[in-house]
């Protein structure tokens, strides 16, 4: 409904993950939250839950372990939500970039909306990135997204997923 | 009149609720949210798409929060402390029963610990309720508010009451049910949306049932009772900030150690 989109905006609960990150930016996210900076000033809360939060913030190069736990946390977060890659690994697998046991950033697995530059990302740049991540989230649209990759227990159900069947027929819809 | 006020008790609740999270930020030096963040955070939830693992789940937590309005509405009309106690531990029940009725790790460890808490909080508020009668002759509520204060008859009672609050409105060293970092909120892990918009609205409920507790020690003096709410609720918030969480079995021999012997040895006190 109309009336209930710009609080979206007021309250913006983050999951965060961390695929395979060092610690610093985690850290970082750690120290935005923290008193000194303070986002719950903005209504933020650390949940915990995809099930009940908004924004996806997630740290690290995607390492083979952890990108089965990414897609399947991506895909429990209800619609509307936003992704947001903290860091250089995330962005663009940073140090990491072209090594044998890490994917080079997760957007070759889940759209992502907001990129975060730095190693680590500052406290600042992370409040301005869930600042505008509010922003993306008020102009989204409640329609189910995909991630462009399936692991494990999900691809084996696969499309017997109703999740998935509803996706399609929304697809469907808007064509 | 009291019906406005029964109509508006989630509101009031949310309100409280939004007044201790800025009362919790400035207490460790920071900003904090704004006063009206609950309401935002239901608007918002209202506007998430649902997700629902099956029918019954989703519909017990809506009858939580229906009978808890309930049994806050029976303490507005002012009947029977006893028949508002045993009211609202079938509202508990209810969630208790939500949280075995999905296959959920954290959702049974969730609602083993609920039920760990509702054996220790129990029968202390109903030693309360009896201290009441010992005192006023009614359990009626009514009754109970035309006395003139308890606080100087039943201050171990008191005592025993402030132990048990944090349980109920979820605080450290108490929040066990809910232990964010450890079992990720408990029996509202698998809600989503509309429905954990519910018990997101009942933990304001809870809020004002357990502080009309408090409230009912002032008498017929309201503002002695306002005095005792505004003062446990700091007290609380402080600890809450100051302690942390401590083993669930070790908070129901915490309980039943210090909290029950008070009201106990009160209630004797007064009956000698």
């Amino acid at each position: 409904m109309k009336f209930f989109t710009p609080f979206r905006k007021k309250s913006p609960w983050i999951l965060h993950y961390n695929a395979g990150s060092c610690n610093g930016c985690d850290i970082e996210i750690l120290a935005a939250l923290g008193p000194k900076f303070d986002l719950e000033r903005f209504g933020v809360i650390n949940t915990g839950n995809p099930k009940q939060s908004d924004i996806f913030l997630v740290t690290g190069p995607v390492t083979y372990r952890s990108r089965e736990r990414l897609v399947e946390l991506y895909t429990q977060i209800p619609e509307p939500k936003v992704v947001v890659a903290v860091g250089s690994c995330t962005t663009t697998g940073g140090v990491f970039r072209g090594m044998y046991n890490v994917e080079d950033g997760i957007d070759r697995y889940i759209p992502v909306d907001v990129y975060i530059p730095g190693c680590a990302s500052s406290p600042q740049l992370i409040i301005d990135a869930l600042v505008k991540a509010g922003e993306i989230l008020e102009s989204k649209s409640k329609a189910i997204e995909k991630p462009f990759k399936l692991f494990g227990a999900i691809e084996t159900i696969g499309n017997k997923l109703s999740r998935l069947n509803m996706a399609k027929k929304v697809h469907d819809d808007e064509d | 009149m009291t019906w406005i006020w029964i109509v508006l008790a989630p509101l009031l609740g949310g309100l409280i609720y939004g007044g201790e999270r800025v009362l919790r930020a400035r207490m460790q030096r920071r900003q904090g949210p704004p006063l009206l963040q609950p309401f935002y955070d239901m608007f918002k939830l209202l506007d998430k798409r649902t997700l629902i693992l099956h029918a019954p789940h989703a519909l017990l937590a809506v009858a939580h929060f229906f009978v808890l309005w309930f049994t806050v509405a029976a303490i507005f009309l002012g009947w029977n402390l006893i028949y508002i106690i045993f009211l609202h531990l079938f509202a508990q029940i209810l969630l208790i029963l939500a949280g075995y009725s999905v296959r959920s790790v954290y959702s049974h460890l969730g609602a083993n610990r609920e039920l760990l808490m509702v054996v220790a909080y129990e029968p202390v508020l109903i030693l309360v309720a009896v201290g009441f009668y010992l005192i006023s002759g009614s359990f009626e509520i009514t009754t109970i508010l035309q006395g003139d204060g308890y606080w100087h008859q039943l201050p171990l009672l008191f005592v025993a009451l402030l132990i048990i609050v944090p349980i109920k409105v979820k605080k450290s060293p108490f929040d066990i049910g809910e232990a964010h970092q450890e079992i990720v909120g408990g029996i509202e892990i698998e809600y989503s949306g509309v429905f954990y918009e519910f018990l997101y609205m009942s933990r304001f409920l809870e809020y004002l049932f357990i502080y009309s507790f408090v409230f009912l020690f002032g008498g017929e003096s309201y503002w002695l009772g306002a005095v005792l709410v505004a003062g446990v609720f700091l007290l609380v918030n402080l600890v809450d900030n100051a302690t942390a969480r401590v083993h669930a079995a070790d908070m129901v021999k915490i309980v039943y150690g210090f909290a029950m012997s008070f009201a106990i040895i009160n209630i004797l006190g007064v009956l000698l």
